[in-house]
């Protein structure tokens, strides 16, 4: 929504759509219960979940526990971005070592993070260190795999460029691989950032680690269905504004990428 | 770790501390404990969110634990699945968990002890705080007609079904015949709207919850299991139990404190649940409250202890005087 340029005509209505979207999710949640669809003590009306929001947004606690799952999350998806790009780039250079992690990388990356729950409690206990096992591990791969892409999909032709005016490595990695593979690791970045939101609240939730999930939880076990709503609706918020920001520094790094100057995409 | 090492190089030396000063002090009263030095032990008890809890957060915001030089952490992660692994690693000083679960555990070789009584039925046929519902319309009358039907607990092979069985054993029917289904206490109500189940083993404030959509009682497990059945307990390892058996005593004094303080102060202990939880003032007031007696009841739990190998959740018979206080 925020994503609208100028030059785009088709940008108003994709605002408008977006918009219709969510009003449309909005009466959906509203009139279902009401209209006896669904049981209200299950499911209550938006209005019931949103009454629900105005109490817990009052206290302290729920302040603090969308702080620590920020924090987890933020600190998640910092070293798993870090990790990726580390592991990424020498990687997607040198065929040998991708044809050694290769297999290694696709067993691993499939299995899911919430299966190491029992681990990270065994490790770590309760705290914060057990919710940034699910989200590390999570959020790695989806960046790992696109730094892989980015760098394979270097034009050849510019690396054999760099060759024959005997650039070094690094001046190699830095003005040919890094900015042909950036968009990729963007997306990377953009998609693990969702991911390690999901993890850091399931994490939180299963666990029992500080945070909004925590909250979830506890809201479960006390039987507060509408305050139980309300903290899910948060974290989808959450995760919206999270990723129009990123969609938004996005198209700010890659201003001069052809992707996104033509707009061709999206 | 450095910090935990740390905690117990305290613990040590304030324990020869106490050593020392309480010749001079008997330890019953209990006003002045922390001895000369006046620093405080941090112990971490793990438990659930549940109201069987509330008089350790009452006791805790009553200063029970500070005055004896305790300074109690509150661990609510996990859940209960994790306590008995945290207290037996070393992560949790202390754990809150069922009876049938810390005899199946010590069944296990893991050496538990109680500490401290935790949550005990009120005995009230009509009155506790767990039960077995069945929708409105359901033709199950009594739980003598749960044989055959799928009834819903939280944890199979735990306290929820051995005591679920033993209210049909008593009301005649075949305990070998009822069908338990896992499902969390939240999700039962729903459950057995849905018709997904026949019946709910339910705790509050679930209970509550599905007598107000129209669920009927058709036994109270606990009170059908043994009189005052002591459901659930304090407990902690073997290690802390021989390192640190001052602090055990502190603890259990402490926990004591608090469970006569609740038992006292019914209302004060709604309060203190609607702190901790997300239960409200309404529905905390409308709420049966399970008793809380200082003491464990011995022979209620030799009841659950005879029922843990023939329903074959351990292998033999339990060994009580290793497990109880």
């Amino acid at each position: 929504m925020i994503l609208t340029s100028p030059v785009r005509g088709a940008g108003t209505s994709a605002t408008t759509l977006g918009a219709l979207g969510v009003a449309g999710l909005a009466v959906v949640l509203e009139l279902a219960p009401r209209l006896g669809l669904v049981s209200t003590v299950y499911l209550p009306p938006l209005t019931a979940m949103l009454g629900a929001l105005a109490a817990e947004a009052a206290s302290p606690v729920f302040w603090f526990s969308l702080y620590e799952t920020l924090r987890g999350w933020a600190i998640g998806l910092l070293l798993a971005v870090g990790g990726g790009i580390l592991l990424g780039v020498p990687i997607g250079l040198l065929p040998v070592v991708r044809k050694a992690t290769a297999s290694t990388i696709e067993f691993l990356r499939p299995i899911p993070s919430v299966a190491l729950v029992p681990l990270a409690v065994l490790l770590f206990g309760t705290d914060l260190r057990s919710t940034l096992l699910l989200v590390v591990y999570a959020a790695f791969w989806q960046v790992l795999v696109q730094v892989i892409a980015g760098v394979r999909d270097v034009d050849p032709v510019a690396m054999d460029t760099a060759t024959v005016y005997r650039l070094g490595l690094c001046a190699r990695v830095r003005r040919v691989v890094w900015p042909s593979a950036l968009p990729y690791v963007l997306t990377g970045v953009r998609l693990g950032a969702s991911v390690a939101l999901v993890l850091a609240v399931t994490g939180e939730l299963v666990i029992g680690s500080p945070g909004l999930g925590r909250q979830i939880a506890l809201a479960q076990s006390s039987g507060a269905i509408a305050t139980l709503y309300a903290l899910v609706l948060v974290t989808g918020l959450v995760g919206m504004l999270l990723n129009l920001v990123f969609r938004a520094v996005e198209r700010r790094v890659l201003a001069w990428h052809p992707a996104v100057r033509g707009d061709s995409v999206r | 770790m450095t910090t935990r090492f740390s905690l117990r190089t305290t613990a040590f030396a304030l324990s020869g501390a106490l050593a020392l000063s309480s010749c001079a002090s008997p330890v019953a009263g209990g006003g002045d404990t922390p001895g000369t030095s006046g620093a405080t032990t941090s112990v971490s008890l793990g438990v659930v969110p549940v109201i069987d809890v509330a008089p350790i957060y009452l006791g805790k915001e009553k200063g029970f634990f500070s005055k004896r030089g305790i300074d109690l952490r509150l661990e609510t992660g996990q859940g209960g699945a994790a306590i008995l692994p945290g207290v037996m690693s070393s992560q949790l000083t202390f754990g809150f968990s069922n009876m049938t679960s810390l005899l199946v555990a010590r069944d296990k070789g893991l050496d538990v002890k109680v500490v401290a009584n935790g949550t005990s039925s009120t005995g009230k046929s009509g009155g506790d705080f767990g039960a077995v519902v069945v929708r409105g319309d359901s033709p199950v009358q009594t739980a003598k007609d749960l044989a055959g039907r799928s009834v819903a607990v939280n944890t199979l092979k735990n306290i929820g079904d051995t005591t679920v069985r033993a209210s049909v054993r008593k009301a005649g029917g075949d305990p070998a015949a009822v069908k338990f289904t896992e499902l969390a206490f939240p999700d039962m109500p729903a459950a057995l709207a849905k018709g997904n189940v026949d019946a709910a083993w339910v705790v509050e404030p679930f209970l509550t919850m599905a007598k107000n959509q129209g669920a009927r009682v058709v036994a109270w497990n606990f009170v059908d299991t043994a009189p005052k059945l002591t459901v659930a307990a304090y407990f902690t390892s073997a290690k802390v139990r021989t390192e640190q058996p001052d602090l055990v005593r502190r603890f259990t004094e402490a926990a004591k404190e608090s469970a006569t303080y609740a038992t006292a102060h019914p209302d004060e202990a709604r309060q203190a649940i609607t702190g901790y939880t997300k239960i409200t003032k309404e529905q905390v007031a409308a709420l049966t409250l399970p008793d809380w007696p200082a003491e464990v009841n011995r022979e209620s739990v030799a009841v659950l202890a005879d029922l843990a190998p023939q329903d074959g959740l351990v292998s033999g018979k339990p060994d009580l005087t290793a497990l109880l206080p």
